[in-house]
């Protein structure tokens, strides 16, 4: 019987983990969308959330390969952390009253605020998960995935490729104005 | 800015590789990237994040 639950749950943690690595992918790219289709330019605090974004969907990814485990779970709340603290400093660099904010906002709220909200829904989740799979041990075992899951990860990789060559294109290899307003290697 | 060195697409590419290695099946290597990647993140905040707030805490 016990054994039975633990296997319901484990279905349902395989699928929360895909579900939240599909959820990293959506931020990705609509980041991707929203640099290249309105020609707004990330600052380096917004790279570095990425960088945070990209940090927790490795976690998720690691728990999709080789099954969740506390040690994943840890790797993403200390990504969430991290994503936060970036995201956060910018909050208080533009809170001020007469501060218009960087970039255009998004359903009201500016993106570095989005992902804050992010951030502290992706510590929340994985507080739940940890209790859905507190049976869980520390034993990582590479999984075949199926074709959905797959794609998820690949999508993932890709996402990951894309911010790389964009983040080339628009810094080369040093450090980015602190507010861009051209790429370095792509005249547009 | 304080002068240093840094290449922001860097932990891009850390985390690429990570990536690439958790796919091929190598969990160590791949975990071992991630904590590369997030030094560079913990690198690259600190090099940002120099000027004072307009605030008080």
């Amino acid at each position: 019987m016990a054994g039975d639950i633990f296997s319901g749950s484990r279905r349902f943690s395989d699928g929360m983990n895909a579900l939240g690595l599909a959820a990293v992918c959506g931020v990705l790219l609509m980041a991707f969308i929203w640099q290249v289709a309105f020609d707004e330019l990330p600052c380096p605090l917004c790279l570095l959330q990425r960088v945070g974004f990209v940090l927790v969907g490795i976690g998720l990814l690691l728990n999709v390969r080789f099954g969740p485990s506390p040690l994943h779970y840890a790797l993403i709340l200390f990504s969430a952390l991290a994503g936060a603290f970036a995201a956060g400093r910018q909050m208080l660099l533009h809170i001020g009253p007469a501060d218009p904010g960087y970039g255009s906002p998004f359903l009201g709220l500016h993106f570095y605020t989005w992902a804050f909200v992010l951030f502290v829904l992706a510590m929340a989740w994985t507080a739940a998960m940890l209790v859905i799979d507190r049976a869980c041990a520390d034993a990582p075992r590479v999984r075949r995935n199926g074709p959905l899951v797959r794609a998820i990860i690949w999508l993932f990789f890709a996402l990951v490729a894309a911010n790389l060559v964009l983040t080339l294109l628009e810094c080369g290899f040093g450090e980015c104005a602190d507010d861009p307003v051209s790429y370095l290697w792509w005249p547009r | 800015m304080t002068g240093r060195p840094m290449i922001m697409m860097l932990p891009f590419l850390t985390a690429l590789l990570a990536i690439g290695f958790a796919i091929s099946g190598r969990r160590g290597a791949c975990i071992g990237l991630w904590v590369v990647t997030l030094l560079v993140f913990a690198a690259w905040c600190q090099y940002h994040m120099t000027g004072v707030l307009p605030i008080s805490l």
